[in-house]
């Protein structure tokens, strides 16, 4: 990319196709959707995890435990009553779905996301809040802008939970002069998306940064 | 210009005569009767509905009562969106007063943000007014859009293939000739956004 260069549309729609392709490859669930006759689109991901119903009602304790677990590693999680003030009362199974959009006000991809339970019941701001790493909410707090909202997905038009995208071209751009300073390319939405992922739970396998290099040798 | 100030004002100071009903679900402790209101075309219903709520709640039992909506005939009305808009875009073709029903229970989540206080409907503002900002200011995009671009985004607004739109900006339908650039410094909405219906041609 040039330096200059805004992110526009058609590169983002680029981006998110290199990025599902290696996506289909590893199969880590993205895809690509658009409305009927539209051109726009955006990139979407469905996944469930357990979240143990004690540690959503836990005491004060500090500790930086992450409460929401990826099925697997949940099934063999030890429960230290010790910490919880509460018995087990049960597991919750919670759908998280997250779209990238393109916001052509601010030229760069937004993250958006909600999350249920099965029967449908939507998780509220303060069930997401509590379900974000400790070392994250610091920062949320500290900065107004850096913040999760409640807003109306641009092409669906229903509510969905937002990271507010005003400072993305911030972090990215030093991404971006350093990728062009080194000479080696990088996909936008993957940088992108493993800085904000992770924030709300979505993790990227490493996979997706080797496969970026990748794509560079191909295209010499 | 003078006929420019006179738009600037009816734009802002437009209102729209409403007529709020309780749902007639909603548990009372006597008959409530319906609350009138001359509501501000360019703010927010939950801004300007704190009587309507008083009102309705002095009929209700505490336990009864949790986040206030708003519907009309049968939409959830989105409270984020200017009230002019919401008129303009369901409304319009139907006689005053504006008849909007109140609910207190069952909160659509899939279709309404919440509302959880007067910090959040600033915030919003703030975060519209922002990125209208951003929007004007990012010259690429307006300049990539051309004259005939312009024309035709405006002549597709018109007609949906067979089908004729009628195209509403705070109430009144503008000609076609209407330079945007004027549309916009005039009929802006105090977020900023030029915001235009799209509304179906109802067929005789």
């Amino acid at each position: 990319m040039e330096e200059d260069e805004f992110f526009g549309e058609k590169t983002f729609q680029h981006c998110c196709a290199e990025f599902i392709r290696h996506s289909q490859q590893i199969g880590d669930g993205w895809e690509w959707r658009t409305l009927k006759d539209c051109s726009e689109g955006y990139m979407c991901k469905t996944h469930f995890q357990i979240k143990p119903e004690t540690l959503m009602s836990h005491s004060g304790t500090s500790a930086c435990v992450q409460t929401c677990l990826p099925i697997e590693e949940a099934l063999e999680l030890p429960l230290d009553d010790s910490e919880v003030t509460e018995t087990t009362t049960g597991s919750q199974v919670i759908k998280y779905e997250y779209h990238v959009l393109y916001s052509c006000s601010y030229q760069v991809p937004v993250l958006y996301f909600r999350a249920s339970f099965l029967d449908g019941r939507p998780l509220a701001l303060k069930d997401i809040w509590e379900g974000i790493h400790e070392c994250y909410k610091t920062r949320l707090l500290q900065e107004p802008w850096d913040t999760i909202t409640q807003q109306e997905h641009p092409i669906l038009g229903q509510p969905f939970f937002v990271l507010h995208p005003c400072k993305t071209d911030e972090f990215m751009t030093p991404v971006l002069k350093n990728s062009q300073k080194i000479n080696r390319s990088v996909n936008y939405i993957t940088s992108w998306l493993s800085v904000v992922g992770p924030v709300v739970g979505l993790n990227l396998p490493l996979s997706y940064a080797r496969a970026a290099s990748e794509d560079e040798n191909v295209h010499q | 210009m003078t006929d420019d100030k006179d738009v600037l004002r009816d734009v802002w100071f437009g209102r729209i005569p409403t007529c709020f009903t309780l749902y007639q679900d909603e548990i009372t402790e006597r008959e409530a009767e319906p609350y009138y209101l001359l509501l501000p075309r360019v703010s927010y219903l939950t801004l300007v509905t704190d009587k309507v709520k008083k009102h309705f709640q002095k009929v209700m039992r505490q336990e009864d009562i949790s986040e206030i909506w708003f519907e009309y005939e049968g939409t959830p009305l989105k409270w984020h969106y200017p009230i002019g808009l919401l008129f303009d875009l369901l409304a319009s073709s139907s006689a005053l007063p504006w008849n909007i029903t109140v609910h207190f229970k069952s909160f659509p989540e899939k279709d309404l943000l919440h509302c959880p206080s007067k910090d959040a409907i600033e915030a919003h503002f703030m975060s519209c007014v922002k990125e209208a900002d951003a929007l004007k200011h990012k010259s690429q995009v307006i300049n990539e859009m051309q004259k005939k671009d312009h024309k035709q985004l405006w002549m597709g607004l018109q007609n949906d293939g067979e089908k004729k739109n009628q195209v509403m900006i705070h109430g009144i339908e503008p000609m076609l000739e209407t330079p945007l650039q004027w549309l916009s410094e005039h009929l802006s909405y105090p977020d900023n956004f030029l915001h235009i219906s799209i509304i179906p041609q109802p067929t005789d």
